[in-house]
């Protein structure tokens, strides 16, 4: 296990998109899911995840049903709408975009300016 | 959402158990590592953002248990805050009904009413004007004219007086509203000649008709003639509150037509849909200028003015009635001011409770939601009380108010009142409650824990001696309005009549003019009943006189003076009074100089007349009126500029005719057997029969068969003692006077309140300096002196802001003063005494409680 970095912030979001456009999940099972693609290098605050939740389905991004979980027992499982999936495809470029700026950004040698 | 997180943590617990812990470990470390849950329930529900309502009735409902926990408080803020509502809305009711309240017609918004104007008065139309205006104007699509008239009604039962109007034809149309029954009368049936037709009140019609549903078509007897029944107007109808009941058509002959000089119509008119009041005043001026060319002898110096019916009707009620709103409101503020204060007391006391819920995880959104909440609840509960009250005010007031407000009856709490109570109960909680919350919530949790439990820092607070002082200042002022009604009603009460107002009973009885139309017959009715009332047992002389002394009504002249030249610009406008030799010995009106008149100045002899000492210093000022000569009243057999002298015999004493409280006008007097015969048209065969008693029971039930007795089927009424005339014309201000004392009183009252709750909340908290200065040396005296003086320099603050804004608000009140200024020096000396003793007072209890502090229990308290 790698060292765990902190979560930048306003990325939880993105991240709960990412983790239930590959199929609907529970909110644990959304916090594992992201645990288990980053390599467990992302801590997430387990009480911030239930606030993002509710917020990202109030704004309509997601919606929620409940189901059985794995183990026989209620649970409620989340699912992306269509506007999620372009919201997660906007932001998905935008962070790309970002990203290869600031690498960019950081990556300049002084002969280069 | 509670399901959901339970899943959470036990899904975690049976992750850490596969991994080897054991399960109760398992589910403590899962809590731990998912964090408060509360809190996160909380973000939760915000982030959802639709549980406003929920969370709003948590909030009320943990309120009200708030509440109930410290009954105390509640009961004395939901019974303070009750007062401020329950008077507010009271006032309210009536300002709506007697103000706000459109009057009852179709598009009141465009009926005007129309009078005359000459120098500063404002007198009614005269019936030539009237006639050429219908004819001259195109602004307005209707256009009536109506004068009050009383009429002696026989019907079934004892004659009785009923109060009505005589109107064109047009007069309902102009008001636009239908009959219940029948018709209104027709154009036709508006000319001189035809059959006597009435339309009649719904009142009317059920109190002294039995509400005959056949009524459309009965004949009744009105002053002794016939007249049919044509129609009855709806309950609502009296367009110029003047509690009409009849109305007749004015069928005005050519000769009436022809008359410019007798100004006293009502003119009403509608304005036509396109034209604005500004654009009919226009044409009136231009009108106006016309007559006064056409006219010059009735004409000169006459225009016109209009202004909305409305104001017409209720502005005389605006200034009285909004003072009073004034004054609620200054209460209510008072009274939230108060329950800001004991908000801020106990804010104090619950820091720990609410630093504990920011420790659990409320934010301080929430915290000062929740308080305004627990507000809310006192308001509403405050409002109900309020409402409660409100209603049984309101029916003192309907009981107790002055009888001459207009639609004061109609007054009551109904939808829009309770509309205004509810937004005034909303307004009070966000006002009183939001100060508190917002500081409880920038509370700093660690330092209220850090704490101990009597130290407070030791810092006054501002807030709440800045609502001190706020109160005082409003309180002043309303006791400063209420000290000046109440010296203007003491003066008032001290002014001389003019006359002997004990021991005289009056009533007044108007003649129908079949049976009674010549001169001759009318005069000596009148004589006859004054022999006769003058024989009765217990009376001591008996008089009449065309319009006696503060019973209403009156009929005001031009007169010239014979040594001014004969010039329209010298007319002197004064009042008339036509009496019998017996009036002025009868009501005691002292005679200044010359001679009363005698039996023997009749028609025959010598014209004369007695002047009241105004008119005399007006006309001749510094100069023996007797003897001089003066025209009034008539003209000579050679035309309108035919002067008829009047030799002034006599000058009395100013009789304050319009009430205690008005200037004396000009008056003259005349003799009733040298009446011009055309004088009893002007005042409609109607004269005042006044009887001086020795001091025994008032004859009532006598004078009523006097006058059956000598006139059959003539009823006499407003029948009332001399002294109950003059206390019914100070009704109004009376009632304004008293309502004021007692909101001001009230004023004083919560805000002395004011100043006890900080000063003894200032010496509870202080309890451990207090201690420690004691237990330095300190004697009694500088404690008590200590909070003594920080009270009155509360009080004085508030004193000194106080009696500046009643400087700028007394100013308003003036009208309603009797010679007193609204900067009375006397007043506000005396004002500012009482507030400063009361203040002494309130600070008093607080100040011995704190001499009475024990250094050691104070130290101990720790």
């Amino acid at each position: 296990m790698g060292k765990q970095l902190d979560l930048l912030q306003g990325t939880l979001d993105m991240l709960i998109l990412k983790a239930v456009s590959l199929g609907p999940l529970h909110g644990y099972g959304i916090l594992l899911r992201i645990q288990q693609i980053s390599k467990d290098r992302l801590e997430i605050q387990q009480g911030s995840l239930y606030p993002a939740l509710y917020r990202l389905e109030h704004l309509g991004w997601i919606t929620s049903e409940w189901g059985e979980s794995e183990n026989k027992r209620k649970a409620k499982y989340y699912r992306l709408t269509a506007a999620g999936k372009r919201r997660l495809q906007a932001e998905t470029q935008n962070w790309n975009s970002m990203a290869d700026v600031i690498a960019g950004i950081l990556g300049t040698k002084p002969e280069e300016v | 959402m509670d399901a959901e997180l339970r899943f959470h943590i036990e899904a975690l617990a049976a992750d850490l158990v596969r991994s080897g812990v054991s399960r109760q470990e398992a589910l403590r470390r899962a809590r731990l590592e998912f964090g408060a849950i509360e809190r996160v329930k909380e973000e939760g529900r915000e982030a959802r953002g639709i549980s406003f309502v929920d969370e709003m009735m948590q909030d009320l409902h943990y309120g009200q248990r708030v509440l109930s926990k410290s009954p105390g408080f509640a009961v004395v803020a939901v019974l303070t805050l009750a007062l401020g509502i329950g008077a507010t809305t009271a006032i309210f009711s009536v300002v709506n009904a007697v103000l706000m309240r459109p009057l009852a017609m179709e598009d009141p918004s465009r009926v005007v009413y129309l009078q005359e104007q000459w120098r500063d008065l404002f007198p009614g139309v005269s019936v030539g004007n009237f006639a050429d205006l219908k004819r001259q104007s195109t602004s307005f699509a209707k256009l009536c004219a109506s004068n009050n008239a009383s009429f002696n009604l026989e019907a079934r039962e004892l004659p009785e007086r009923v109060d009505g109007e005589i109107a064109t034809a047009d007069y309902f149309a102009t008001f636009g509203v239908q009959p219940i029954a029948g018709r209104f009368f027709t154009v036709d049936e508006d000319k001189p000649g035809q059959a006597r037709v009435v339309v009649i009140s719904e009142r009317l019609w059920r109190t002294r008709l039995r509400a005959d549903p056949s009524v459309v078509g009965q004949p009744i007897r009105i002053n002794g003639m016939p007249a049919t029944v044509v129609g009855v107007m709806p309950k609502s109808f009296d367009p110029l509150l003047g509690n009409s009941d009849l109305w007749i058509p004015a069928a005005y002959t050519a000769e009436q037509l022809a008359d410019h000089d007798d100004h006293y119509l009502n003119v009403v008119g509608r304005l036509k849909a396109n034209v604005s009041l500004a654009q009919a005043q226009s044409e009136l001026n231009v009108i106006a200028q016309r007559l006064q060319q056409q006219y010059p002898l009735d004409d000169q110096d006459r225009g016109f003015r209009l202004q909305p019916l409305a104001t017409a009707l209720l502005g005389d009620q605006r200034l009285g009635l909004r003072m009073m709103l004034a004054a609620v409101g200054f209460l209510l503020l008072i009274a939230c001011a108060n329950i800001a204060n004991l908000q801020l007391t106990r804010s104090r006391s619950r820091q720990k409770e609410i630093a504990m819920r920011a420790a659990l995880g409320a934010s301080p959104r929430r915290i000062v939601r929740q308080l305004l909440a627990e507000n809310l609840v006192l308001g509403l509960v405050g409002g109900v009380v309020g409402v409660l009250l409100a209603y049984w005010a309101l029916s003192w007031i309907m009981a107790h108010g002055p009888a001459e407000m207009p639609r004061l009856d109609q007054s009551r709490i109904d939808a829009s009142t309770l509309a205004f109570a509810c937004a005034v109960a909303l307004f009070s909680s966000f006002f009183f409650g939001l100060a508190p919350a917002l500081r409880s919530a920038s509370t700093r949790l660690n330092e209220v824990f850090k704490m101990g439990s009597s130290t407070s820092g030791g810092t006054r607070d501002r807030v709440r001696s800045l609502l001190v002082v706020l109160e005082v200042s409003l309180a002043l002022i309303l006791m400063v309005g209420a000290g000046l009604l109440v010296r203007s009603a003491l003066l008032v009460s001290h002014v001389d009549p003019g006359f002997d107002t004990s021991n005289v009973v009056v009533g007044r009885v108007g003649l129908p003019d079949p049976g009674y139309h010549d001169p001759a017959v009318a005069r000596q009715t009148f004589e006859r009943m004054i022999t006769v009332a003058a024989a009765l047992p217990g009376v001591e002389s008996a008089a009449v006189v065309s319009r006696a002394p503060l019973a209403g009504g009156g009929s005001s002249n031009g007169l010239l003076a014979e040594d001014q030249g004969l010039d329209l610009s010298n007319l002197v406008n004064s009042q008339l009074q036509i009496i019998s030799p017996s009036y002025l010995s009868t009501a005691r009106v002292p005679l200044k100089a010359g001679r009363d008149f005698t039996p023997q100045d009749r028609r025959d002899r010598t014209l004369v007349a007695i002047v009241n000492e105004t008119l005399a210093r007006t006309i001749w000022p510094g100069e023996n009126p007797i003897g001089k000569r003066f025209a009034c009243c008539e003209a000579g057999p050679k035309g309108r500029m035919d002067p008829v002298w009047h030799e002034v015999v006599g000058v009395v004493a100013d009789v304050r005719a319009w009430g205690l409280d008005h200037q004396v006008q000009p008056e003259f007097y005349i003799p009733i057997a040298q009446m011009p015969p055309s004088a009893w048209d002007w005042i409609g065969r109607t004269m005042d029969l006044v009887v001086r008693t020795g001091g025994g029971v008032v004859p009532v039930h006598e004078l009523q068969s006097v006058v059956a007795s000598v006139a059959p089927a003539v009823p006499i009424y407003r029948l009332s003692t001399m002294q109950q005339k003059i206390s019914s014309t100070l009704e109004r201000s009376h009632f304004d006077t008293f309502l004021l004392a007692i909101f001001a009183t009230t004023a004083l009252l919560l805000s002395s309140v004011g100043i006890y709750g900080v000063l003894s909340n200032i010496v509870t908290q202080r309890t451990r300096d207090i201690g420690i200065r004691m237990a330095l040396g300190a004697s009694q005296a500088q404690i008590a002196w200590d909070v003594l003086g920080f009270g009155m320099r509360l009080a004085s603050i508030g004193l000194v802001l106080g009696l500046v804004g009643a400087l700028a608000a007394t100013r308003l009140l003036s009208s309603l003063l009797y010679r007193v200024r609204p900067t009375d020096t006397i007043t506000f000396t005396a004002v500012s005494v009482i507030l400063l003793v009361v203040a002494l007072m309130a600070s008093y209890l607080p100040a011995r409680r704190a001499t009475r502090v024990d250094p050691m229990v104070a130290l101990r308290y720790e």
